[in-house]
């Protein structure tokens, strides 16, 4: 096809020589033409509208070697031109081997020329020269010095004026003038304008504008502005090629360069094909010139646009200054700075456009000009070749989890401060969340729609990676190298379901993540609560201290021996080691009640201050020393900690451990309440003076009524826990489980993928249970969302909730552990104790004195039992004073405990209605549980 | 480990129960006939050690100490399927092995010779644990033995176990039928001990439950075996929440404290459905078994295994469910309220008025075709018509002085009969009790004089 246009081209060319009428011409013209298409085949041919495809591709490669090779002969090559004959420059270097001369044709003709224009003029002080510059960091730019300009030129050296020829005359000049100018060297009638300085970076980048000496016919000027437009395009772009290939811009720029060069290039063979006819053929006119560099102008010109853009985005081009200070970004500063402070210049202050900004920069152009076809073409494989490197890119991120991306290009930044040690006092999930993160402003569009995707595939595999070593990716065959390739979005939901499959598999089979939660839910949600009630009770008397002078170290030991017990059912748990003993030195419910008001207060930001919420009571003690802070007891302070390693960890994370030491507490301080409640039942069914059926009916009335109260607190008690684990925990647990376990199947993914691939067994269908849509970053948040709801239904996210709680709680542990007290006051109190105090011998009867002797003994012994350790001998009966007062202690506690549920029962009902359906059946629970004549229970509420 | 029971058997009816509840005890756990645990009862997620310890060479055995004063029971129990289990040295046999003659006081009497040789074992087995919860007693209070020495264990247990819980399985005679002539006065006797040195007595009645059995398995004459079988079921269901801990009422005391609010109304009436003979095909019916299906079964008084004639009066102290199998928590909830609505369970009016309900799980290791069982623990105040009618039989045979000449002839009857007359004080007292408690004055009989205060 590339042929064929040339074959026609030079046809043209060959008619508009035979309309011209000279034979001569004709023969010359004809060996030209076998020539040529020596030189198509070598190049991919004149300009815009070709198709590059792969094969192109694959040249253009060769090329780039070949060219760095030439580069360097060129420099000594020149002076050995130095003092060719001047009028055919360019037909020299098309005469020699053509793949050598190519290069030669843009730089050696200006260091040949100006010498040679010299050498009749020794005497003047004219001596241009040019040297070697030094490397800059683009690897294919120009090294040597910009040539002298004509401007400084002496006269003596100039052409003949304009003025003084006529039209035919005039035209020759310019035909030859142009074929320099077109090159981007200055002519002898086409000068650079005045104030273009080539040493000057901005000006060679907006190219320079031509100026032409006097006296040329208006005429020729006209159809000669067009192409010096399209001289400067060139020179423009050179000087674009030249500095964008700099190392900063990036392999995505570098990409972008390589493919203009190549266009460029294609260009210089067309000024090549030019200067042949300008040389060879004498009908050739400027008008001619004119109509065939047309679609090549039209197409630097859009080149041109680009590059102009571009380099506004990038700041090597003025632009609104106020604009590219929005791009500050302070993690990335600082994220170079810790690399080892790789500040590049043109990175940091100023804002650059490189990576995915040039291709959202193309594409967008590319949709502007998507009714050029021309423009069109340009444009797509301008894309397709720069989003190649960005392609390299990201399919090593998407199937190794790598980033290679030493320019700070790609999508995905790293920051590697970010350690997975630091897991375990990580309370804000910073490694998930922070390690890997979205450079959201240079997102590609092709991109921005799967952008998450891309991130977690990547980060998924490194997750897989770093736990273990185990160095998983998915197969690179048919991936996509380029932007529009169709398979481009199969490629990342494919890479992407992968990485999720294979992390899912790890947390699943390899670390158990079933086991570890049921394992977690055993410490933390005690469904399995025997276990730690012996616990509790071999520490009772470490967890009755204060919280400061409780012995934790003991207290471990103890726990450990629950734990390790065997027919114990925690002793079948792999992970029981992990779990550690730990003291708040906050009570549960200021705790709570600071994260509820933190969450009052700024409720428009959650997110933010979550782990401030989480982190501040541990650390703030000092800060609320004033308020509330009296020594808790060891039950009150008492926490599990539970360390799970990684990858686990990142489901099983610290803020998740937090949520369940929230619970776990709760439930515990209910636990705790319920075992003093049965202490006191155990007392009060076996202490004597509970038991001994008095005759004094005012006393066996006061004992139903405590009876009753007691009976009244432990149901409260019990319903709320029952509530709490049965109609709480175990169904949002449940419903947890059902999500891990639509997870699928614990076969690895790699495995099935093979098997399924190879044959529809039975395991395809497994695999179709897996591949839903369920990612690890869902089961993270379904698991958050889990304790979450656990949280507010067990009403521990409201303020007054738990004041009202803490209030029945301590009512009912004020009452519990005031029981021996009351067994003590018992003994005095009732009347048929009285004998007790009578000296032994007082009675008549000895028998009698007997029995009763032996009787006071025993109930003696209960006694002692009963208070402790205190006084051997029963205190003075004095009944009428102390019945009175036991009587009044009992009503106060019936009246507290009377008021406070009712309070609670109608906060219930409040919240059931704004908040949690769920309390509803908390509510029902109580108000079903309590006494069925109400009204009786308000009256004594009320008095 | 922690919360061990041990089981303490005692006449000719509690070595029968017992020995059928450890088979299926065994079977639950997946324990062989010879101790050892069964190759697919590895992982069960239970606690054996509640009711078992652990042998040097890893067998099961139980925690239960054997006592029979005459020894055709223990006979052949130590014949029988399951006799490698138990520990040898825990079989307590009387010198004479005569027995106890259907006598009380026998019994009782012969409990002041043997008592060091049996609280020897009693000490051995508490010591061997390591945080006692407490003693189950089984055993008939109609009898000699169970009730006699049993109510001498009773009084003594509570002296040297002063803090530890005492719940006694007690097999009532059945009234209407008595094979043995006496046994009013042995219930009356027995039942005094119960009511002052027991914790919880679970009331099993010999009527209701042949009753049961042939209702449900569709025989005319159940056998005893068939009958034990339902106690031992029952047993078993009781305690579920100990060996398959969840996560609530995973202590004996736990249970108990939450069924008895006042120490003297300790006596525990059990139902459970759907219970069906595991031999007897025409019983496995296969029915439809949801939560509210089991907890509405469980309140009918045909499924109550005591014969008790409730009153108008007659409520409910306290009731737990203890619920087996599937249940779905908002089931259960639904249930309750339905159950509240229809008012199908009256509660006492003082005090408070719930059905506790406690989930648990069915043995893996036990087919079973229902999805859902259900055990209830109810303290009904009609329990007390049962003591009525024994002192009401007592006093019919006490007015004609009918066989108390054997009872003389015993230690405890040697000052006189007086002895009766403090035990029917005691019953007497405790019925009052239960009447009391069905009053709405219970807390405040003096009409508001304390309230005033």
């Amino acid at each position: 096809m590339n042929s064929a246009h040339h074959r026609s081209a030079s046809a043209t060319e060959r008619r508009s020589a035979h309309a011209n009428g000279l034979p001569s011409r004709v023969n010359s013209t004809r060996v030209r033409d076998y020539e040529r298409p020596q030189v198509h085949e070598n190049g991919s041919p004149v300009l815009s509208d070709h198709d590059f495809d792969n094969e192109n591709g694959v040249k253009s490669v060769k090329y780039a070697t070949t060219e760095r090779r030439r580069e360097r002969h060129t420099i000594t090559t020149t002076e050995t031109y130095g003092t060719r004959a001047r009028r055919s420059p360019v037909k020299d270097a098309f005469s020699r081997d053509d793949a050598f001369s190519r290069k030669k044709i843009a730089q050696s003709p200006p260091v040949k020329r100006k010498p040679e224009r010299e050498l009749p003029a020794q005497s003047k002080p004219w001596a241009p020269e040019t040297k070697l510059i030094p490397h800059s960091s683009a690897p294919l730019a120009v090294r040597i010095t910009a040539p002298a300009l004509r401007r400084d030129a002496p006269d003596t050296l100039g052409a003949p004026p304009l003025g003084n020829m006529n039209m035919a005359q005039q035209e020759v000049a310019l035909l030859d003038d142009l074929l320099y100018v077109f090159m981007g060297f200055e002519g002898q009638y086409i000068s650079f304008v005045e104030g273009y300085n080539p040493a000057e970076e901005k000006d060679r980048l907006l190219g320079p504008a031509w100026s032409i000496l006097h006296g040329l016919d208006p005429s020729l000027k006209d159809l000669m502005e067009s192409m010096l437009v399209m001289a400067s395009h060139y020179s423009a772009l050179e000087a674009f090629v030249e500095i964008q290939s700099r190392e900063e811009y990036g392999s995505v720029n570098h990409a972008l360069c390589a493919a203009i060069r190549r266009l460029l290039k294609d260009y210089l063979i067309l000024i090549a094909q030019l200067e042949a006819r300008v040389t060879g053929d004498a009908s050739f006119t400027l008008h001619q010139m004119h109509l065939s560099v047309i679609p090549t102008a039209q197409s630097l010109a859009q080149l041109y646009a680009v590059a102009q853009e571009l380099l506004r985005k990038n700041a090597l081009l003025e632009e609104d200054v106020e604009e590219s200070m929005g791009d500050w970004d302070a993690d990335n500063i600082m994220e170079r700075l810790k690399e080892g402070g790789d500040l590049l210049p043109g990175s940091m202050m100023k804002k650059r456009c490189i990576g995915g900004n040039v291709l959202a920069l193309l594409t967008q152009r590319l949709a502007t000009y998507s009714g050029d076809p021309a423009a069109r073409s340009i444009l797509e494989m301008l894309l397709r070749e720069a989003s190649k490197p960005y392609m390299t890119m990201l399919n090593e991120w998407l199937h190794h989890g790598a980033i290679k991306d030493p320019h700070g290009e790609f999508l995905i930044g790293e920051r590697t401060s970010i350690k997975r040690e630091k897991l375990d006092e990580d309370y804000t999930d910073e490694y998930w969340e922070k390690r890997y993160f979205i450079r959201e402003k240079e997102i590609p569009p092709q991109l921005q729609a799967v952008k998450d995707k891309v991130l977690l595939a990547g980060k998924y595999l490194n997750v897989v990676r770093e736990c273990g070593g185990v160095n998983i990716s998915s197969k690179m065959e048919h991936t996509p190298t380029t932007f529009d390739d169709p398979r481009f979005l199969d490629n990342v939901n494919h890479a992407y379901s992968f990485a999720n499959q294979e992390l899912l598999f790890l947390m699943l089979a390899k670390n158990s993540l079933r086991g570890r939660l049921r394992s977690i839910k055993h410490y933390f949600f005690l469904d399995r609560a025997e276990f730690f009630l012996y616990f509790l009770e071999l520490s009772a008397s470490e967890l009755r201290k204060p919280q400061r002078s409780v012995n934790i170290g003991k207290i471990q030991s103890l726990l450990d021996l629950v734990l390790y017990q065997p027919g114990s059912i925690a002793v079948n748990d792999p992970y029981k080691e992990d779990v550690k003993i730990k003291m708040n030195e906050i009570g549960l419910v200021p705790w709570l009640m600071k994260i509820v008001n933190v969450q009052g207060l700024d409720t428009d930001n959650p997110d933010a201050l979550a782990a401030e919420q989480y982190r501040v009571p541990a650390s703030a003690t000092s800060v609320s020393k004033d308020d509330n802070e009296k020594d808790i007891t060891g039950y009150e302070a008492l926490e599990l900690d539970y360390s799970v390693p990684f990858p686990l960890s990142l489901v099983i994370s610290r803020k998740t451990i937090t949520r369940y030491q929230l619970i776990l507490r709760y439930t515990l301080s209910l636990r705790h309440l319920e075992t003093t409640l049965i202490d006191s039942w155990s007392e009060h069914n076996k202490a004597i003076s509970w038991l001994h059926k008095s005759s004094s009916r005012r006393v066996e009335t006061w004992k139903r009524r405590a009876w009753n109260l007691r009976a009244r607190m432990l149901v409260f008690v019990q319903q709320m826990l029952f509530y709490a684990t049965a109609e709480v925990l175990e169904p949002q647990w449940q419903k947890l489980m059902n999500t891990v376990d639509l997870l699928g199947t614990d076969t690895p993914p790699s495995s099935s993928h093979q098997q399924s691939r190879s044959n529809t067994s039975p395991q395809s269908g497994l695999r179709g249970g897996f591949g839903n849509k369920q990612t690890v970053d869902e089961l993270m948040q379904t698991h958050l969302d889990m304790l979450d709801s656990c949280m507010i239904d067990l009403g521990l996210t409201q303020s007054k909730l738990l004041r009202i709680h803490a209030k029945m709680v301590t009512g009912c542990t004020m009452f519990a552990s005031y029981t021996s007290n009351l067994t003590r006051n018992l003994y005095s109190a009732d009347p048929d104790f009285a004998f007790l105090n009578a000296p032994p011998s007082s009675s008549t009867n000895p028998s009698d004195a007997k029995a009763t002797e032996a009787k006071r003994e025993t109930i003696l012994a209960n006694y002692r039992q009963y208070s402790g350790g205190g006084p051997t001998a029963l205190p003075p009966a004095q009944d009428e004073a102390r019945m009175a007062r036991i009587e009044e202690t009992l009503v106060r506690h019936e009246e507290y405990f009377n008021r406070h549920l009712r309070i609670l029962i109608d906060t219930l009902n409040y919240y059931a209605a704004t908040e949690t359906v769920t309390l509803l059946g908390l509510c029902a629970r109580l108000t079903n549980a309590e006494v069925q004549k109400r009204d009786d229970l308000g009256a004594g509420g009320v008095a | 480990m922690p919360r061990e029971i041990i089981t303490i058997q005692a006449g000719q009816c509690g070595n029968s129960i017992a020995s059928q509840f450890w088979q299926h005890l065994c079977l639950e756990h997946g324990i062989s006939k010879d101790g050892n645990l069964e190759d697919f009862a590895t992982e069960g997620g239970d606690r054996k050690d509640v009711f078992f310890y652990q042998s040097d060479d890893t067998r099961y055995v139980p925690r239960a100490i054997l006592v029979d004063l005459e020894p055709r029971v223990l006979n052949s129990i130590q014949t029988g399927p399951y006799k490698n289990i138990y520990n040898p040295e825990n079989f307590f046999l009387g010198e004479q092995g005569s027995g106890a003659g259907n006598n009380w006081a026998a019994g009782y009497a012969a409990g002041d010779r043997v008592q060091e040789e049996i609280f020897d074992m009693i000490d051995r087995e508490a010591d061997g644990s390591d945080s006692l919860e407490g003693f189950m007693l089984l055993h008939s209070i109609a009898g000699g033995t169970g009730s006699g020495l049993g109510s001498y264990l009773l009084e003594r247990m509570n002296d040297r176990f002063p803090k530890k819980i005492i719940q006694t399985y007690s097999v009532f005679p059945d009234t209407a039928t008595g094979d043995v002539v006496v046994n009013p006065y042995n219930s009356l006797l027995s039942l005094r001990r119960l009511t002052q040195n027991a914790d919880s007595v679970v009331v099993l009645d010999n009527g209701a439950l042949t009753r049961i059995a042939a209702d449900r398995l569709h025989v005319q004459e159940p056998s005893f075996q068939q009958v034990n079988q339902l106690v031992s079921t029952v047993m078993s269901a009781s305690t579920t929440t100990l060996r398959y801990p969840g996560y609530m009422h995973n202590d004996l005391v736990g249970i108990i404290a939450s069924l008895i609010p006042t120490p003297r109304c300790h006596f525990l009436t059990t139902a459970y459905t759907p219970f069906t003979g595991d031999n007897i095909d025409q019983a496995k019916t296969v029915r439809k078994t949801t939560v509210l299906e089991v907890m509405r079964r469980l309140l009918q008084p045909k499924n109550r295994m005591v014969s008790i004639t409730p009153s108008k009066s007659s409520c409910y102290i306290s009731i737990l469910n203890i619920i087996q199998g599937e249940a779905d928590p908002t089931d259960v909830h639904k249930s309750l309220l339905r159950i509240r609505e229809r008012r199908m369970a009256n509660f006492i009016p003082w005090g408070p008025a719930s059905i506790q309900v406690a989930l648990t799980k069915k043995s893996p290791y036990l087919q079973n075709t229902h999805r859902v069982s259900g055990l209830m623990l109810a303290n009904h105040t009609s329990v007390s018509s049962l003591f009525r009618r024994i002192v009401v039989q007592y006093e019919k045979m006490r007015k004609r002085n009918a066989y108390l000449e054997q009872y003389k002839k015993e230690a405890p009857f040697a000052d006189g009969l007086g002895e009766f007359d403090e035990a029917k004080e005691v019953v007497n007292g405790l019925i009052a009790e239960y009447e009391a408690a069905e009053r709405d004055d219970y807390l405040d009989p003096e009409g508001g004089k304390s309230e005033g205060t």
